[in-house]
């Protein structure tokens, strides 16, 4: 903001008042109050009058006095601002109150700064500047310096004395900025990318060090897809009655009272793993099925790498696309209704599945290899032999044995 | 990296940008600097309310009653600087606080600079939030402290003897860390601490000039008390399920008493209760 200033001050076609000039008239009050004097029967404002003729008259350009205009304007609607008179009371460029004068607040100078040797009945108010009270000044009122400071060589401030720097006027409300639909849009948008960036790594993050307990999940939910469903929904409907039950059992116990918060944060970190494991095998399945991997191009872990990226951001997808359309929200409360339906279903298989196969930990009975079954000894015996006809195994008996 | 790791990390950092720059585009970040001249010494009330953010608290020696220096987020929070004259009574902070998740890091919150007059005796009434907070007291003539905190990291020192009497010193915390460093020397002789859950440690160093009574309530935490070897201490405990380390204590009258007890100079009295805490006295002397 600062440096938005800067040419605003620069673009002043008569440098404002200097701390060496405002010296200088503080060197000769007698000289200049006589004039002052004079001229107050002229004005209607005594108090103006008596400073009228005591501050310098700075010339600004049509495009410098208009941008300090805006900057006092935008000062009006600040919060912390107090109330300002009209612009034309303003002085653009820089303002001196001689000693040995009294003026009636509030005094407000714009775009240079307000030097106070006198008296100030009110608030001494510079904008883009800085609010200078030397020895001997007084201020009744308070201080206030936007964008600026006040510096305090001497002399009083009954009020505050106030700085304000950053950004400068009217706030934005919360409300009118969850309005905004470009916004309420970026903000869903970086949401779910977000989301599905964070279960990428995750994802990654489980295959490097849980690779053996994900492929358990994947077999269960392969082997068993419905039944992991069912198992999901009971599990759901389980937790809250599993969690009480926890913790009733340890609070029966006097030493396990202590127990209990570990207990619920266990419980809680037990589940989410659980889901999490149990989403991410659904996810590997799916990346597998809608993109399979040429075999000879992946290893066995670039592939199911591959597969759980796919399946993340199919299903993360969903969300992101619903995010992107946060600007229609009839549109986006059906996407974001068909994404919570497949995540549900998704989550609650995988959640079924992996509390099926302990957590992984639990393979389906592995399929054994038929063995071979060598026909030719089995041919229909010729009586010439006088063999003794004998039962012909059948793969299922050969796996028997 | 091949090309398409090369695409997934493209992706990750246009994501990561666009939630940077919704979050920064939805900040106005200001300051605010006040400051109040000081005409006289007469005593002062003076209340803080910060809700987010870090705050720091210590004397100045400038001529000035008070001099806050303020970061905020205008849509977040609105800062409040109220001087009752009259009633010599000042209310500073921020009145709104709203939390908001925005992603950012703690550097990234607001920051409050809190400087006080050394001269006006001052009644100080703390009321933080989720804050940071680094309250050095020292040099200040606090007449009555009181501290409430939600869930914060609080730190309280008294460096050198507070020249004004404190009538009580009353520490009030919701699930916090607190560590209160030469508590003697905020020269209380009523001093009570309330925490809820957290871990409060209490350093009763500094200069001795009365007895102290140090009321501790906590439900679920630690309470360490730091207690010099030439104090007398006496602690008397209401525990339900909490364990007290009463190391280089003896058992009378149904409290726990140093050796030093009867002839100690100053006494601190230490009335406890706690039901999930801990409780330890340490008289080392540090």
């Amino acid at each position: 903001m600062r440096t938005a200033i800067l040419p605003l001050i620069l673009a002043v076609a008569v440098g404002p008042l200097m701390a060496r000039q405002a010296a200088a008239i503080q060197q000769r009050p007698t000289a200049e109050k006589q004039p002052a004097a004079e001229s107050a029967g002229k004005s209607t404002a005594p108090a103006r009058a008596v400073e009228a003729s005591d501050s310098v008259k700075v010339q600004l350009s049509k495009v410098a006095i208009d941008s300090l205009t805006e900057l006092v304007n935008r000062f009006r609607r600040d919060p912390e601002a107090v109330k300002l008179p009209p612009t034309d009371q303003i002085a653009m460029g820089g303002r001196s109150i001689p000693a040995g004068t009294e003026v009636a607040g509030p005094v407000v100078a714009a775009g240079g700064p307000l030097h106070v040797f006198g008296t100030v009945n009110g608030d001494a108010i510079a904008v883009g500047s800085d609010v200078i009270v030397h020895p001997g000044a007084r201020i009744t009122g308070n201080a206030v310096a936007a964008l600026g400071a006040v510096t305090l060589l001497g002399g009083t401030v009954n009020g505050e004395i106030r700085q304000l720097g950053g950004a400068l006027g009217a706030v934005p409300a919360a409300a009118e900025v969850a309005e905004s639909p470009a916004r309420s849009t970026r903000h869903a948008l970086a949401l779910s990318s977000s989301w599905l960036i964070i279960l990428v790594l995750m994802a990654i993050g489980v295959l490097l060090f849980a690779g053996d307990y994900l492929d358990g999940v994947v077999d269960s939910l392969e082997g068993r897809f419905g039944r992991s469903f069912w198992a999901g929904i009971a599990t759901q409907l389980a937790l809250a009655p599993v969690l009480a039950l926890l913790i009733v059992a340890l609070a029966v116990t006097i030493l396990g009272i202590l127990l209990i918060p570990f207990a619920i944060v266990a419980f809680v970190l037990a589940v989410v793993g659980l889901i999490t494991l149990g989403f991410l095998a659904i996810a590997r399945i799916t990346g597998e099925s809608v993109a399979p991997a040429a075999s000879k191009r992946y290893s066995a872990r670039g592939a199911a790498l591959r597969a759980l990226v796919v399946g993340v951001s199919i299903y993360m997808g969903l969300w992101v696309l619903a995010s992107a359309f946060a600007w229609a929200p009839i549109v986006e409360t059906v996407l974001r209704g068909v994404a919570v339906a497949i995540t549900w279903v998704a989550t609650t298989a995988g959640l079924g599945a992996a509390i099926l196969s302990r957590g992984g930990t639990r393979r389906s009975a592995p399929t054994v290899p038929l063995p071979a079954v060598n026909d030719i000894p089995w041919q229909t015996p010729t009586p010439v032999a006088g063999v003794v006809a004998a039962r012909r195994p059948t793969p299922s008996s050969s796996a028997k044995r | 990296m091949n090309s398409r790791a090369r695409r997934f990390f493209v992706f990750a950092h246009a994501a990561a940008a666009s939630l940077a720059a919704s979050t920064a585009a939805a900040q106005s970040w200001r300051t605010l600097d006040v400051a109040r001249q000081l005409k006289d010494s007469s005593p002062a009330s003076v209340q803080v309310v910060y809700g987010m953010g870090k705050i720091g608290v210590r004397a100045t020696s400038n001529p000035l009653l008070y001099h806050m220096q303020l970061r905020y987020d205008a849509t977040r929070a609105l800062p409040k600087h109220t001087f009752d004259a009259t009633a010599r009574k000042l209310q500073i902070g921020v009145q709104k606080s709203e939390v908001r998740f925005t992603g950012r890091s703690d550097s990234d919150a607001g920051h409050l600079q809190l400087e006080l007059s050394k001269s006006a005796p001052l009644d100080l009434d703390l009321d933080l939030g989720a804050v940071e907070s680094d309250l050095d007291l020292t040099g200040l003539r606090v007449s009555r402290l009181r501290v409430g905190s939600g869930a914060s990291d609080a730190k309280l020192r008294f460096d050198s003897l507070n020249s004004a009497r404190m009538s009580l010193l009353e520490i009030s915390l919701g699930a916090a860390s607190f560590r209160g460093d030469r508590l003697a020397n905020a020269n209380a002789q009523d001093v009570r601490v309330d925490a809820g859950v957290g871990e409060v440690e209490l350093d009763m160093g500094g200069q001795w000039t009365q007895d102290i009574e140090l009321k501790v309530d906590i439900t679920l935490g630690v309470v360490t008390i730091h207690v010099p070897s030439d104090v007398g201490v006496r602690v008397s405990l209401q525990k339900t399920v909490a364990s007290f380390e009463h190391e280089g204590l003896i058992e009378r009258d149904g409290a726990w008493v140093s050796r030093n007890w009867d002839s100690a100079p100053h006494k601190l009295r230490v009335t406890a209760k706690t039901v999930f805490g801990k409780l330890a006295i340490d008289r080392t002397g540090r």
